[in-house]
């Protein structure tokens, strides 16, 4: 048997998880890396992205994965639950996709799951990166052998036979991408005890209330912003003021501006620049006021809550509504609000929360923040069967 | 307006009236336009520099369509969609398209002689049938037209290059030693001069005088390492010595201003439009070094495209070209370069 068996739970329940290595081992690999990734930037990589996925890897990261799912680490005992790997897992990511595909090769990586990757064909393919680099820089361990004996990156092509092959054969499906391309993975041929979960198109927003917005927070808000523009799912593609007023818009908008530069010393892409241009003429012709931050950075946008939405990648618009006008306008496909507000815990956001669609509710600085449980699903857990225990001893 | 079509394209500039122009433009657009009005700032400029400017894709996304009094609207025209999916949309009137055909036959005859003969085009006959709306490649062979004595159009099928009517190429050659055969460049190649022609039709080519204008983007040649000398070789070889091939700039954005690649290198500015080279990040206009292509037109009043930025990159060109055409010129550098937007493919 090289099972290793790991317990966790509260007083009621005990479970036990059995994986094909010692969990310290593969987190201690895993956290062991992240000063030689403050060192060596792999070029797919944006310093932002890499730098996250350094803060990710952290051993209490790691640990806290299992025992959020589980309860806390406890010493051997009997067990109420047995829990191991439920078989091999096939993701599927877009082209366009962000770091959503490392980070989900960290997180399968703690369950002994076997890997298969269906990269996009047309762009930068993260996880390829992420393997290579782990592969150069890893001793002889779990993660490594993890790496080189159960794990297969490959950029297929729409009718490559593989694509149905990894769809049969596994026993969790992971698509994170357009609801087209989810359309199609669960049209591939699968095992009926398969479970498939699909993270498709979604938004995120802001929400914020002035007196919360001192100058750390909106430093914060152009950090999260500028990561993805509004190109990510997590991303805020806007900032409501709750309560706020046309002038309280204004008034964040100037002190944004004025912030920018000082947050973002870089120039953006000069396409991206180009692009700026265009979105502000657009989002006027719309009937927004635009404000266009130094050497084009970025658009800010203000007007009325509900105007026509605005295009653009690096474009925010600023608007404000009383919660219950917020909570209206939320897009159908919302995924997070980030909240830069004075008490997170007041009971009129969980009865916003009770009436919208939206799957997470997390600081501002926390809205990319990825983990097991996912647009509302705790698919993390879904990566282990569960053999039910049960019985008492008899003396 | 606009009298500076009344001069010689590459004469002397009188750039003060041509800004009074845009200016008048600009005021014109502001007045009958409503998006326009919410994104230009209210004039009159100094300089040209000053002119407020819109992006090229602003026509993918907002009508921008200037009502007025003895404006009359006709058709629209289309970009071809390639890279976004999205075409640009310009609203012709019968004033601007006279004036663009002015300006066109104006700047070509200074390349190609403004003598008429047949033009032989490389499209198909079902493009011009739909009403309304006309697409970039069919509007650029109708600008033309002014310079040719009869039109026939070369391909049975629009999509595909070896549909060549090479009987409706025999058939004219019979009875004239000169041709204009315009195509875009990708089409030019695949159709023309890559063509296995027939031995009749070659036979008949011997000696002729072709011009053979162009325009459209290099990439797909690029990708199948054609260069420039590899593509006129090609469509020049066995044909007299006066024949050659032009090149020329232009956007659907810009209709009725081209921008022919001189012998030596330059693309010339007539003096009833600028280019203005901006950099990307701050819009500083820049004399010398790389930047992004600004063009200006005096000759657009249906829709306000007399200022319009462009994504294409270009550098001004200092001193006198050696071709002998007087006036501003620059060199084009290709799109801007475009690096994906990373995200989760919700956008």
């Amino acid at each position: 048997m090289s099972e290793h068996l790991h317990w966790f739970g509260g007083d009621v329940a005990t479970k036990a998880v059995a994986l094909p290595f010692d969990l310290e081992a593969i987190v201690g690999q895993w956290s062991g890396l992240r000063r030689r990734m403050v060192r060596d930037v792999p070029a797919a990589f944006s310093r932002d992205e890499w730098a996250y996925l350094a803060a990710f890897v952290d051993a209490v990261a790691l640990r806290a994965v299992y025992t959020d799912t589980f309860g806390p680490a406890r010493e051997p005992e009997s067990c109420t639950a047995l829990l191991r790997p439920r078989g091999p897992v096939a993701l599927w990511l877009p082209n366009n996709v962000s770091l959503l595909g490392p980070l989900t090769l960290v997180l399968v990586s703690l369950t002994g799951n076997a890997l298969r990757i269906k990269a996009g064909t047309r762009s930068d393919d993260l996880c390829s990166a992420l393997v290579d680099w782990l592969l150069r820089h890893l001793d002889e361990g779990p993660l490594q052998r993890w790496l080189s004996e159960d794990v297969q990156v490959a950029a297929l092509a729409r009718t490559d036979p593989r694509q149905a092959r990894w769809s049969e054969e596994a026993a969790v499906r992971m698509v994170f991408g357009s609801d087209a391309g989810a359309a199609a993975v669960a049209a591939l041929p699968c095992a009926p005890t398969s479970a498939t979960f699909a993270f498709v198109d979604k938004r995120s927003l802001c929400w914020a209330e002035v007196g919360a917005l001192d100058d750390a927070a909106l430093r914060t808000l152009i950090r999260v912003f500028t990561i993805y523009g509004r190109a990510g799912c997590t991303s805020p593609s806007e900032l409501v003021l709750i309560d706020g007023d046309a002038a309280d818009c204004q008034d964040i908008a100037a002190r944004l501006l004025a912030l920018w530069p000082d947050v973002v010393r870089a120039d953006v892409d000069m396409h991206l620049a180009s692009a700026n241009v265009l979105s502000a003429q657009v989002a006027q012709a719309l009937g927004w006021r635009t404000h266009m931050a130094p050497r084009h950075a970025a658009v800010i946008c203000v007007g009325s809550h509900g105007l026509e939405s605005v295009p653009g990648h690096l474009t925010l618009p600023i608007s404000a509504a009383p919660l219950d006008q917020a909570l209206a306008g939320l897009p159908a496909n919302v995924q997070t609000i980030g909240h830069q507000v004075i008490d997170p815990s007041a009971r009129r956001w969980q009865d916003a929360l009770a009436a919208s669609q939206a799957k997470r509710f997390v600081p501002l600085a926390r809205m990319h923040h990825f983990g097991p449980v996912w647009d509302g699903v705790a698919f993390w857990r879904q990566l282990f069967e569960e053999v039910q225990v049960e019985g008492e001893v008899r003396r | 307006m606009t009298e500076l079509l009344d001069q010689a394209p590459y004469g002397a500039r009188e750039d003060g009236r041509l800004l009074a122009e845009l200016n008048a433009l600009t005021a014109h657009h502001r007045a009958g336009c409503p998006a326009y009005a919410q994104i230009a700032a209210e004039g009159p400029a100094e300089r040209i520099e000053e002119l407020p400017l819109l992006h090229v894709s602003a026509f993918k996304h907002v009508d921008l369509r200037t009502e007025a009094e003895d404006i009359r609207h006709q058709r629209t025209l289309l970009s071809s969609a390639t890279s976004t999916g999205v075409s640009s949309r310009i609203a012709m009137d019968a004033r601007s398209s006279a004036l663009q055909n002015r300006s066109v036959v104006s700047i070509l005859a200074d390349f190609v002689g403004d003598n008429r003969r047949p033009l032989l085009i490389l499209d198909s006959s079902r493009s011009l049938r739909s009403r309304g709306q006309l697409s970039a490649r069919i509007a650029a062979a109708m600008g033309l037209q002014p310079l040719s004595s009869e039109l026939r159009l070369l391909l049975g099928d629009a999509g595909d290059a070896t549909s060549m009517k090479w009987d409706v190429v025999l058939d004219v050659l019979k009875g004239h030693d000169e041709l204009l055969v315009f195509g875009f460049t990708w089409i030019l190649w695949l159709a023309w001069a890559r063509a296995d022609i027939p031995q009749p039709v070659h036979d008949a080519l011997a000696g002729k005088t072709i011009h053979f204008v162009h325009s459209g983007g290099w990439k797909k040649l690029e990708e199948a390492r054609v260069d420039r000398p590899t593509f006129d070789s090609a469509l020049l070889a066995g044909l007299a010595d006066g024949s050659r091939v032009v090149d020329y700039y232009g956007l659907v954005e810009q209709v009725g201003i081209i921008y022919p690649l001189c012998e030596h290198g330059s693309r010339h500015v007539p003096v009833w439009a600028d280019v203005v080279v901006r950099d990307p990040w701050n819009h500083e206009s820049m004399a010398d070094g790389v930047g992004q292509l600004q063009l200006l037109n005096a000759l657009a009043l249906g829709a306000p495209y007399h200022s319009v930025l462009t994504e294409d990159m270009g550098r001004l060109l200092p001193g006198p070209c050696p071709c002998g055409r007087s006036g501003r010129r620059f060199e084009l550098q290709g799109r801007i370069p475009r690096a994906e937007v990373r995200g989760c493919a919700n956008v």
